[in-house]
């Protein structure tokens, strides 16, 4: 985890604890704000691995920088050559600190793996409740702390 | 996951972090289908070759973990076909960028060790294992002719998975490796009203992209003959791979299964969908590439003729080196075809650089791709028609 910084204190007013299921896990305790899309990731030609960000215009979180974030999304749509492209996100270091999916799919769980970055998906709950979500913390690979 | 010491060992990255990440992927993907174990596998197929398919992203990382020392294929591995015929590149048209990107990912597999040929016909050009053995195919027109012609057993793998499986020697125990989940759940009865048949690559093609997009799941075929040729079973896997998720179709006539009609309705309607010029102005064979036996058909269907329009052929070079020794890759050639070997039509620059327009082809899987890939019009019509309208 060459790019995550130390974690800064979780100042947690209403903590809550969601259930997660662990495609990729984390080696350490991981926090971060969250960037949350409502809408799928297609990571070949739907990002920018140099920046690391969205670069569909259209897209709702569009420009938005991934890096040392939580990343929360539905699922990757595309090319399987997607799981290449998150690659490149790490290798640049750009990528989020963690993703976070409704399902996780082949190709963002290929990605994820080759590059070591930690990936739930949420079987038990909606990845809608996590829309307003600022922060969250990984302690667990099973669970994570949600602080809105 | 249940994994065995040394599979934890080597996630932990005690040897190396080549197959660390490669048992990493493989962990990822068995906790997505819930799988119990890896097991091991006797074949990896790997895709993802073509420059047009894995771009700089795709390249830099095998380059990457093919200069790592030490790190192999652990078991036999056949690659998919690349962008071009590598030994005759400058002379089809192909753009000298194009193949510079493309031997330098050419260059990453050989440092990992593959069999010599690019072919999405693996099948074709090495001995086939036991019926039941465990393979990791990628490509999914082989992983369906793996499953359903040659009983061996994998899952419907992408690039980057049956890459961990070559590393490792290992696939996911889950899915089509199971007995109870290669039952058919749904099935396609062909019911024509007239006595017409299902005859050659073009009708097995129009089923099979049909039968593709209705459903994902183990297909049951009924009132067709399992007895069909090579090139027929080749098409119809070919095109329930375009299309859809399916891994897998049987012969059969349950009754107790969820069913849909395929009359010459469904045929004329994907007929149409597929097909969208009455002409081409080049003819493409070999989407899968061609077979020995398809070869040994053209050549002879050939003898006295000649070609009216540039003709392109795609054959594993292995199956051409066959033809070549037997003699039909000269008579094909003398009758004006171009032989392009270890390539595939779908994913080689070489198809938009003809400066066509259309094309005619007997593959629906070959229309598909050359539709959206190089924007190609199609005229979808048999090999026998084919020859028939294009030859002098």
């Amino acid at each position: 985890m060459k790019n995550a910084q130390e974690p800064k204190s979780f100042n947690a007013i209403r903590p809550r604890i969601a259930r997660v299921r662990c495609i990729v896990e984390a080696s350490r305790v991981i926090e971060g704000e969250v960037l949350f899309s409502s809408s799928p990731i297609a990571f070949l030609q739907g990002v920018d691995p140099e920046k690391g960000i969205v670069s569909e215009k259209q897209h709702e979180i569009y420009n938005k920088p991934f890096a040392n974030k939580i990343l929360v999304f539905p699922n990757t749509v595309g090319s399987s050559v997607g799981a290449y492209v998150i690659y490149r996100l790490k290798e640049n270091r750009v990528a989020p600190r963690a993703m976070i999916n409704q399902v996780s799919d082949i190709i963002t769980a290929s990605g994820c793996a080759l590059s070591a970055i930690p990936l739930f998906d949420l079987p038990n709950s909606k990845i809608s409740e996590l829309s307003k979500t600022k922060e969250i913390k990984i302690e667990k690979n099973s669970q994570i702390i949600v602080r809105s | 996951m249940y994994l065995t010491q040394s599979e934890e060992k080597a996630l932990a990255g005690e040897y190396g972090e080549p197959l660390e990440i490669a048992y990493r992927v493989l962990l990822a993907i068995g906790r997505l289908g819930n799988a119990e174990r890896l097991i091991p596998i006797k074949w990896a197929h790997v895709s993802g070759v073509s420059y047009l398919t894995i771009g700089d992203y795709g390249s830099d990382f095998l380059q990457r973990i093919s200069k790592i020392k030490g790190t192999k294929f652990k078991v036999f591995t056949t690659v998919n076909p690349c962008g071009m015929d590598v030994e005759n590149w400058d002379r089809l048209e192909i753009p000298p960028e194009y193949a510079e990107k493309q031997l330098k990912i050419i260059s990453a597999y050989q440092k990992l060790g593959i069999a010599n040929s690019f072919t999405c016909v693996p099948f074709q050009s090495y001995p086939v294992p036991a019926k039941g053995t465990h393979v990791s195919w990628a490509e999914s027109s082989a992983a369906i002719y793996a499953n359903s012609i040659l009983n061996l057993r994998t899952n419907r793998e992408s690039a980057v998975s049956a890459l961990a499986s070559a590393l490792t020697g290992k696939t996911v125990y889950s899915d089509l490796h199971i007995d109870a989940n290669r039952k058919p759940k749904f099935a396609i009865r062909v019911k024509f009203s007239s006595r017409r048949r299902l005859i050659g690559s073009v009708d097995y093609g129009i089923l099979g992209y049909f039968a593709g997009k209705v459903t994902g799941g183990v297909i049951e075929f009924q009132g067709i003959n399992s007895g069909m040729n090579l090139s027929e079973s080749k098409a119809l896997c070919a095109a329930v791979g375009t299309v859809g998720s399916s891994g897998m179709f049987t012969f059969g006539r349950s009754k107790d299964l969820e069913c849909m009609d395929f009359t010459e309705k469904e045929y004329s309607n994907t007929f149409e969908e597929i097909s969208d010029a009455k002409d081409g102005d080049a003819i493409v064979f070999g989407c899968p590439q061609m077979t020995i036996e398809e070869l040994y058909q053209l050549s002879k269907d050939l003898i006295g003729k000649h070609f009216k329009k540039r003709c392109i052929v795609f054959c594993s070079s292995k199956v051409y080196d066959l033809a070549r020794s037997r003699g039909y890759a000269g008579g094909i050639e003398k009758a004006g075809a171009t032989f392009v070997r270890d390539s595939c039509a779908d994913f080689t620059p070489l198809i938009s650089s003809l400066k066509v327009s259309s094309v005619l082809t007997d593959s629906a899987k070959g229309a598909h791709y050359m539709k959206r890939v190089h924007g190609m019009k199609i005229a979808l019509k048999d090999t026998k028609t084919i020859l028939e309208q294009n030859l002098n």
